[in-house]
């Protein structure tokens, strides 16, 4: 199924949630929302879903205007933040809901809810209740209930975020290679810039209810269309420097470009405990040890920045070292504008 | 661009599909016949509207003393209610054994019906083989003078000691939830700032305890205002009328003298009192709230 | 807490419960005691000969009997009927967005209507009923305790609805079902203990009432217990044992629903209070 958005907009009586979104989303595609909370994301899927009513705008199912047609209709299925189980039913009949619903026979409905079953392991868990459940296994149980019908899309509002870290991450590839087996189009919803990077064919970055970039996840990390996705993307983000820092910078990288805001990402700022030539000074603010990289918080010109360093790298606070910056790999937003130059 | 249509305009309407039956039967049997009342309360005996049925108040002995009544009635037991529920609020607010089984058994008391409260209390003070003179003169009191429904004042503390019988507990409860409703918090910093036992109620309890005062107060009052059913068992309003609340009056007005106008009046004029003392409360509950 | 507070405490529970419950045991003892008995001083509590005389009375002499019939009839009649109507009003209140804040208006006019006094209602009702030549019928009482109840359940019933999360009826339409079936396979489920509740708190506040059945019914045919009960009063010479014997009577499914549900009560009394 392809999903396309044309010129959406949604307002809820002031000013809009979601603002002219356009997006076309291909058959088969993974396509990961992206964005701060409040951005519009949820409400662009929800819309999709057929949960909110479109304020102007169209929303297109395989080139066919559904705005009008009722979530009902759509064949599309949803994975809800809170998972939104059936608290008084069993999680086999959690599972069998839509089936049951569109009125299969109970043969069929049994044996499909025990291959969705198998496909997310969950057989051991078909006859308790949603209550008795862990994060994990609510979350495969919403899952199942989404797989069960064959549906012609997955829709999934930050499915992740309610579970702890470790299980986050074992889940976030469990449903790249699920999506991968299923070949269905997705649309998933997230605030985790590194989901976004693993899962999605391509991302789009939302703020504010607009469309920043859409993209492959590799072209929004080395080419953010503009400052915010550029500082937004990436963990930790992007630096950026004040003029006299830039100056400096730019002279010392021999780069040409003046009165924009210039942008440098961690991994491209390289220090030395001893100083080089045409190497700029800086003083180690904090050191953040991760075990396989180390964080260096600088202070340059009474300026913050990050820098990643290899494992080893020791330094104390106050520490002087000197930076480097590769003069291709800065980044030049428009000051006035923020979009790339 | 053209606008969409609202896809749940839809749901609207069957929203208004569910709520309509409900507004109709409210209407006709809440609005309608308050429309009706008043209507005959300006009915006069020669057909034409006339404001004599509200006239005659003023001048009417028996209206003004059951305003009397009412109000009396209304105050004594609100107050004590009040005090005794909060009291014994206050003193099991921790957790005791067994308390969830002595809150139902305080619950019955309130789920009597009020002609049974009547029956019940009318059977306790009877002055010859009632329960409560029965024991007190079995512990040598002199009890002749106890003539409870014969004596006026006797008779009032009669209804009053009922009612406040069946609705101590309803006090109770929603001050005992309210207080569980507050926070450790407060308390705890009282405490460290070396507040009083006094002091912490009065500056801690007692304002965060504010809203469900009101709350109570508030339906305990309008619940006194329109008292009628054990006062018709336990005294019928006697002796001679000493008893007789509002809704005695306008009953026998209406149903012993078919005067249905005056008392239609009379029903209006109670309305108004109840509304007005339930807007006094809700403001005052909308200003500690700010 | 010391154990001399403590056991001060207990004092004060105990000291409450049978200031609660000896007024009610003693009614109960009158319905049992033969005329003497009950005439007794000092008051007999405990050792009396009993006696089903005033029960035999009450039932089968007399009209008790039809009495418990007609509450028993009126009661789960009106109640079917508010449960019904206020359950799908709750709901729309509980989950629609209306324009002009309508919904919680509405909501607030419905519990309003139960703020008027019983007899300021009941006088015009008579003469209504009276027109219609629906006085001393059992379908009168219906129709007034159903409008009794609205509120009641309107205002219960919109709490449980407003409880279960809107994610469960969302994901259920996504899923395939309609409105109607979310709302049955559903929601129902889910508010089912807090229905029970409130049509159990129906059936004891129709049982109860005295005001409307005492102005709208006249004859055995239609007259309930608490009117039969009042009707051993204004007679003179009162039967105290028929008139303890129906009260008990009548006091006995009260007793049995109100310990059934006392949980459910508390937190609808508590939900008032607290959320103001």
């Amino acid at each position: 199924m392809s999903i396309t958005l044309h010129h959406l907009s949604k307002s809820f009586g002031g000013s809009p949630v979601v603002d002219d979104l356009s997006l076309e989303i291909g058959d088969g595609e993974f396509v990961v929302l992206l964005g701060p909370s409040g951005c519009g994301k949820t409400t662009t899927l929800r819309m999709i879903a057929g949960l909110e009513a479109a304020s102007s705008g169209d929303i297109l199912i395989d080139h066919r205007r559904v705005n009008d047609l009722a979530p009902q209709k759509r064949d599309v299925a949803m994975v809800f933040q809170s998972y939104a189980l059936y608290p008084h039913m069993t999680v086999a009949d959690n599972i069998a809901y839509p089936l049951r619903v569109r009125k299969l026979n109970r043969e069929q409905i049994q044996k499909q809810v025990a291959r969705t079953a198998a496909m997310l392991e969950i057989e051991a868990l078909l006859a308790r209740r949603p209550r008795e459940l862990s994060g994990g296994e609510r979350q495969r149980v919403a899952l199942a209930r989404a797989i069960v019908r064959d549906p012609r899309a997955f829709l999934m509002d930050e499915p992740l975020s309610n579970l702890d870290a470790k299980l986050r991450l074992q889940m976030r590839a469990e449903l790249k290679r699920l999506q991968q087996q299923l070949a269905t189009t997705t649309v998933y919803v997230t605030h985790d810039q590194a989901e976004a990077m693993t899962l999605g064919h391509r991302v789009a970055v939302m703020h504010k209810g607009q469309l920043q970039q859409f993209d492959k996840p590799l072209e929004i990390y080395q080419r953010p269309a503009n400052r915010f996705v550029a500082e937004f993307v990436g963990g930790p983000g992007m630096n950026f420097f004040t003029e006299e820092v830039a100056r400096t910078l730019l002279k010392s990288a021999e780069a040409t470009q003046t009165d924009a805001d210039v942008g440098i990402r961690p991994e491209h700022v390289e220090i030395s405990r001893v100083p080089r030539d045409g190497w700029l000074p800086a003083r180690v603010y904090v050191s953040e040890l991760m075990g396989n990289e180390v964080f260096v918080f600088l202070e340059i010109d009474h300026q913050k920045i990050i820098a990643r360093a290899p494992a080893d790298f020791r330094a104390d606070a106050e520490t002087p070292v000197w930076i480097s910056v590769a003069a291709d790999k800065l980044h030049f937003f428009d000051t006035k504008t923020g979009l790339r130059i | 661009m053209p606008t969409q249509r609202d896809l749940f305009k839809a749901d609207q309407s069957l929203a208004y599909l569910f709520i309509a039956p409900t507004l109709a039967v409210l209407f006709a049997l809440s609005i309608y016949p308050l429309i009706y009342s008043i209507k005959i309360s300006f009915q006069g005996n020669t057909g034409n509207a006339t404001l004599a049925n509200f006239a005659r108040l003023f001048a009417d002995r028996f209206f003004l003393a059951a305003l009397g009544h009412t109000f009396v009635y209304a105050a004594i037991a609100l107050t004590i209610e009040f005090l005794l529920g909060l009291a014994f609020a206050l003193v099991l607010n921790h957790n005791l054994r067994g308390r969830n089984a002595f809150r139902a058994l305080l619950l019955v008391p309130m789920m009597l019906p009020p002609v049974v409260v009547g029956v019940v209390w009318r059977l306790l003070l009877n002055s010859n083989f009632g329960a409560i003179n029965g024991t007190l003169k079995g512990f040598g009191f002199n009890t002749e003078a106890l003539t409870w429904t014969a004596s006026p004042t006797l008779a009032m503390a009669s209804v009053i000691i009922a009612d406040i019988w069946q609705w101590t507990p309803f006090m109770f409860l929603i001050l005992l939830a309210g207080l569980q409703a507050i926070p450790q918090e407060p308390y705890e910093a009282a405490l460290i700032d070396g507040s009083s036992a006094w002091q912490t109620f009065r500056h801690v309890t007692l304002p965060l305890l504010k809203p469900a005062i009101l709350i109570a107060l508030l339906l305990r009052t309008m619940d006194l205002l329109r008292v009628f059913d054990h006062i018709f068992i336990l005294t019928e309003g006697g002796p001679g009328f000493a008893t007789e609340t509002l809704s005695l009056y306008i009953y026998r007005t209406a149903f012993r003298f078919s005067n249905f106008g005056y008392a239609a009046a009379m029903s209006f004029v109670l309305l108004v009192i109840t509304n007005l003392i339930s807007a006094g409360y809700i403001r005052l509950l909308q200003t500690r709230e700010a | 807490m010391n154990t001399f507070r403590r056991f001060g405490k207990y004092l004060i529970v105990t000291g409450a419960l049978v200031a609660a419950l000896a007024p009610i045991y003693w009614m109960i003892t009158i319905s049992f005691k033969h005329e003497i008995d009950q005439f007794a001083v000092p008051p007999k509590w405990f050792r009396f000969p009993p006696t089903l005389e005033h029960y035999a009375e009450a039932f089968l002499t007399r009209s008790f009997g039809q009495y418990l019939f007609n509450s028993l009839f009126v009661a789960v009649a009106s109640t079917v009927f508010a449960l019904l109507l206020g359950t799908l009003a709750a709901y729309a209140l509980a989950r629609f967005r209306l324009p002009y804040g309508l919904d919680r208006k509405l909501a607030l006019w419905i519990l309003s209507t139960r703020m008027f006094p019983a007899i300021v209602t009941a006088v015009p009702l008579f003469l209504i009923m009276r027109d219609l030549r629906l006085v001393n019928t059992k379908l009168a009482l219906v129709i007034v305790y159903t409008g009794f109840n609205l509120p009641f359940v309107v205002w219960m019933m919109r709490g449980f609805f407003a409880e279960v999360p809107r994610d469960l009826e969302e994901a259920a339409m996504v899923d395939g079902d309609s409105r109607f079936g979310a709302l049955w396979r559903v929601v129902l489920p889910l508010v089912l203990p807090g229905l029970a509740a409130t049509g159990i708190f129906c059936l004891i506040v129709s049982w109860n009432e005295f005001l409307f059945a005492l102005v709208l019914t006249q004859t055995d045919t239609a007259m309930t217990l608490p009117v039969g009960i009042a009707g051993r009063v204004t007679q003179y010479g009162i039967k105290w044992g028929a008139m303890s014997a129906a009260s008990v009577v009548a006091i006995i499914p009260i007793l049995a629903f109100a310990l059934s549900v006392q949980k459910y009560l508390v937190r609808g009394l508590s939900l008032g209070a607290v959320k103001g």
